[in-house]
């Protein structure tokens, strides 16, 4: 491998690390750590390994096939099944970007001290001027370097000394103790669908398609896809062990997004805060373009409209003005004023139900031959994909009822 | 396109991409039309693309079938192959398959960087 490669892998990767949390990590990990300590640490791993199993498959397909998710739901589950899961996707993109949105201009607010209000504007503002002038080389740089000030969390958790023992202990799922079984069973819902949100596949795909993957790329998105998001989940391990040394103790429930960073403040000072700060912004805002477009990318594969960042706006007008209206209806739900950290808490496990429709399509692609020839799935990407999918099966039929059960986690 | 190996109607045809003869995107394979049952080989006729083709398709396309406007045909003698897309011989103007982001490209030709 040439000093060049080397270096553009590991510039990918360090931006898929900087782009690997969002605002659902953010919330639910801290969340987690809060109520059940390292407990939770597990589901993490499992929901990590996930990710890392169908993004590489769809980064796969992408790449032989040249088509990208939606092409691919739309093929396989007909007009009706597939237009039903476009409908769900395009709501949860909808509220994800709203709570990205949200987590912006908190984070913006914590920084300058204006109004909430006028900054979600400005935030839509610079968010719709950078989509519409910036190349997504760029975009994705920009977003994921800043967004690796999150590492600061990492810091911090090293620097608070947790009882490493109990940490471990935490990867081993078990029985656990103080909150309830219910709640219990609701935050693994939540971090495994904040781990494995769908808009992250649909945006990668389309993201490799328009960038014109062929075989070449096929070795990029191994790496990219298991070491870029295998060493993102590491941050979602830190937020949730500061959270149980910070929080649990003291009886904190982080329900507001500034709680966090205060956590690393209180480990590495003012420099931290600032850090944490700058990387929450960076990485929610990140998000915000990320969501915004998955859901213009999946109606435009739906309908079959000319597609792509690339293409010129009159010419793919409606591709465009999708993007355009998305981030108009998030604001409005932003600027109702309605919580972020509960709009982010209604978006992952609502994003959960939509997940099956979603990756069924991809499993059954990854699989045929006159689709993908010789680069049909190997052994392992099967057992994993179909273990995964019984998995995302069982926890999309217990969402909703969990999420109604528990009032949103609060027991 | 080749004769010799079999192409799955609802597997390998509907709800697949159209490209037109530049390469673009022009819509999507959204009901079939067949045609000649009274002869020994039954042939797909035409394609079908957007609006009440959706009507077909289910209590879902039935109702979005209800909010579009007309389809637009295409006769089969106008596909060139049949890939993981279905590849047009004509482009999407001439085939009239243009109409959807001719309608709203005035909104950004004026723009920097819209056109």
């Amino acid at each position: 491998m040439s000093l060049k490669n080397f270096l553009a892998i590991a510039l990918g990767i360090l931006s898929a690390i900087g782009g690997f949390v969002d605002i659902g990590d953010l919330v639910f990990n801290t969340q987690a750590g809060a109520t059940f300590g390292f407990q939770l640490l597990w589901v993490v791993v499992i929901g990590v390994v996930g990710i890392i199993v169908y993004s590489e498959m769809c980064g796969r397909v992408a790449a032989i096939s040249k088509r990208p998710v939606f092409d691919l739901v739309r093929e396989r589950t007909g007009f009706g099944a597939g237009l039903a899961t476009l409908i769900a996707s395009e709501v949860v993109n909808l509220l994800t970007c709203a709570a990205e949105i949200g987590g912006v201009a908190i984070t913006l607010q914590l920084l300058s001290g204006l109004p909430y209000r006028l900054l979600i504007l400005l935030g839509v503002v610079a968010l719709v001027v950078v989509s519409w002038t910036l190349p997504f080389e760029w975009i994705e740089r920009v977003f994921g370097y800043l967004g690796l000030c999150l590492l600061v969390f990492a810091v911090a958790a090293i620097k608070l000394h947790p009882n490493w023992g109990k940490v471990a202990h935490g990867f081993v799922p078990g029985s656990h103790s103080g909150g309830s079984t219910m709640v219990y069973f609701y935050f693994v819902v939540g971090l495994l669908g904040a781990a494995m949100t769908p808009y992250e596949v649909y945006f990668y795909s389309s993201g490799a398609v328009e960038d014109g993957w062929g075989l070449k790329e096929l070795g990029l998105n191994k790496v990219t896809s298991i070491i870029g998001y295998a060493l993102g989940g590491f941050l979602s391990f830190a937020l949730m062990i500061v959270a149980a040394v910070l929080f649990l103790p003291r009886g904190i429930d982080p329900q507001f997004l500034g709680t966090p960073p205060l956590a690393s403040a209180d480990a590495v000072g003012q420099l931290g805060l600032l850090l944490a700060l700058v990387g929450i912004l960076f990485a929610v805002g990140g998000a915000a373009i990320e969501t915004c477009f998955a859901g213009a990318y999946n109606l435009a594969q739906f309908f079959g409209w000319r597609w792509g960042k690339r293409e010129r706006p009159a010419r793919a007008s409606r591709f465009a003005l999708s993007w355009l209206v998305i981030f108009a209806l998030a604001l409005l739900v932003v600027m109702t004023g309605y919580d972020p950290v509960k709009l982010t808490e209604y978006s992952v496990i609502f994003s959960v139900v939509a997940l099956p429709l979603t990756y069924l399509p991809i499993l059954l692609i990854a699989n045929d031959r006159t689709y993908m020839g010789s680069h049909t799935n190997g052994r392992l990407a099967n057992v994993l994909g179909v273990v995964y999918f019984v998995i995302i099966l069982l926890v999309a039929v217990a969402a909703i009822p969990l999420l109604v059960l528990t009032n949103g986690g609060q027991g | 396109m080749s004769k010799s190996t079999p192409v799955d109607l609802a597997l390998g045809i509907l709800d697949h991409q159209l490209v037109d003869a530049d390469g673009r995107n022009c819509g999507k394979v959204d009901e079939l039309e067949l045609g000649g049952f009274d002869r020994a080989t039954p042939q797909v006729a035409e394609i079908l693309v957007g609006g009440n083709a959706w009507r077909t398709r289910g209590l879902l396309g039935r109702l979005a079938a209800h909010l579009a406007g007309e389809a637009v045909h295409v006769p089969w003698s106008e596909v060139e192959s049949v890939s993981s897309v279905v590849k047009l011989k004509r482009t999407a103007a001439e085939l009239r398959l243009n109409r959807g982001d001719e309608r709203w490209s005035r909104l950004f030709t004026k723009l920097p960087g819209g056109a």
